[in-house]
């Protein structure tokens, strides 16, 4: 198959950084997520998100690497969201209750 | 006879092996008239497995994945085994993370579990001689999901 199983991309906004994070997230990829995040969450002085429109699976070792940046984050003060996840793959959120921890719109803050 | 359209998948247990048991599954499931959304739990499920015997079954020599698919009457039953040493797999039905919780006290793992007894209908763990988990979902045929 043509497709990769993952793709990433990083973008730098002036007022934000976002890391894109397409295909499937899971424990094969989970260190390359992971190395392509270190740097956005160590010298990061404004806020990142990641978008995640174009994630077609996540599991459980995903997820687990979008909490510990949600933590590492919110222990350094800066703002972070997950955006656009899918449907199929919100529900996965929604369902271990972390929701409220990755999409911020949601708490209407 | 069910035992006769069962369909087994071996291979190494390593994590880039896992994507390979998904894809089974999807075509499996597809030609079963499993919903979209059915699927898609399934996946999760399934690979949840999958992860834990690559994780925990096998010390740095590796070893061999079994999994099984068997289907009775509109009932899809996977199976998967591994013949290394037991791990502990904790009994949690609970969501892993409670409501008004706050981010400090949040755990990054151990939803694999949580995840397979959420998405599926029956979650079985069998310790001997290797790990054997038996995942079974039935087609919802009629019915919206709730």
């Amino acid at each position: 198959m043509a497709m990769d199983k993952l793709t990433l991309r990083a973008e730098q906004a002036d007022d934000r950084a976002v890391l894109h994070v397409g295909g499937e997230f899971d424990l094969e990829v989970a260190g390359q997520v992971r190395a392509a995040l270190q740097p956005l969450i160590e010298q990061a002085n404004r806020p990142v998100a990641i978008d995640l429109r174009e994630l077609t699976y996540i599991d459980s070792t995903g997820i687990g690497i979008l909490i510990s940046a949600a933590k590492a984050l919110h222990a350094r003060g800066i703002p972070f969201g997950v955006e656009q996840a899918p449907s199929h793959i919100r529900k996965l959120f929604d369902m271990t209750g972390i929701t409220p921890f990755l999409i911020k719109s949601e708490s209407a803050k | 006879m069910t035992t006769d359209r069962e369909i087994k998948l071996t291979l190494p247990a390593l994590p880039e092996y896992v994507d390979l048991v998904r894809l089974t599954l999807y075509g499996i499931a597809s030609k079963l008239k499993f919903s979209f959304e059915e699927i898609e739990d399934m996946k999760v499920a399934v690979s949840e497995a999958c992860n834990n015997a690559v994780l925990h079954a096998y010390g740095e020599a590796g070893g061999r994945l079994e999994v099984t698919f068997a289907t009775e009457e509109d009932e899809l039953v996977i199976t998967v085994r591994d013949y290394g040493s037991s791990f502990t797999v904790e009994e949690n039905k609970e969501a892993p993370v409670e409501q008004g919780k706050a981010i400090e006290d949040i755990r990054s793992g151990g939803l694999g579990l949580y995840l397979m007894q959420a998405l599926m209908d029956r979650v079985d763990v069998v310790q001997d001689g290797g790990t054997a988990v038996t995942l079974a979902k039935k087609r919802q045929t009629t019915e919206e999901a709730v």
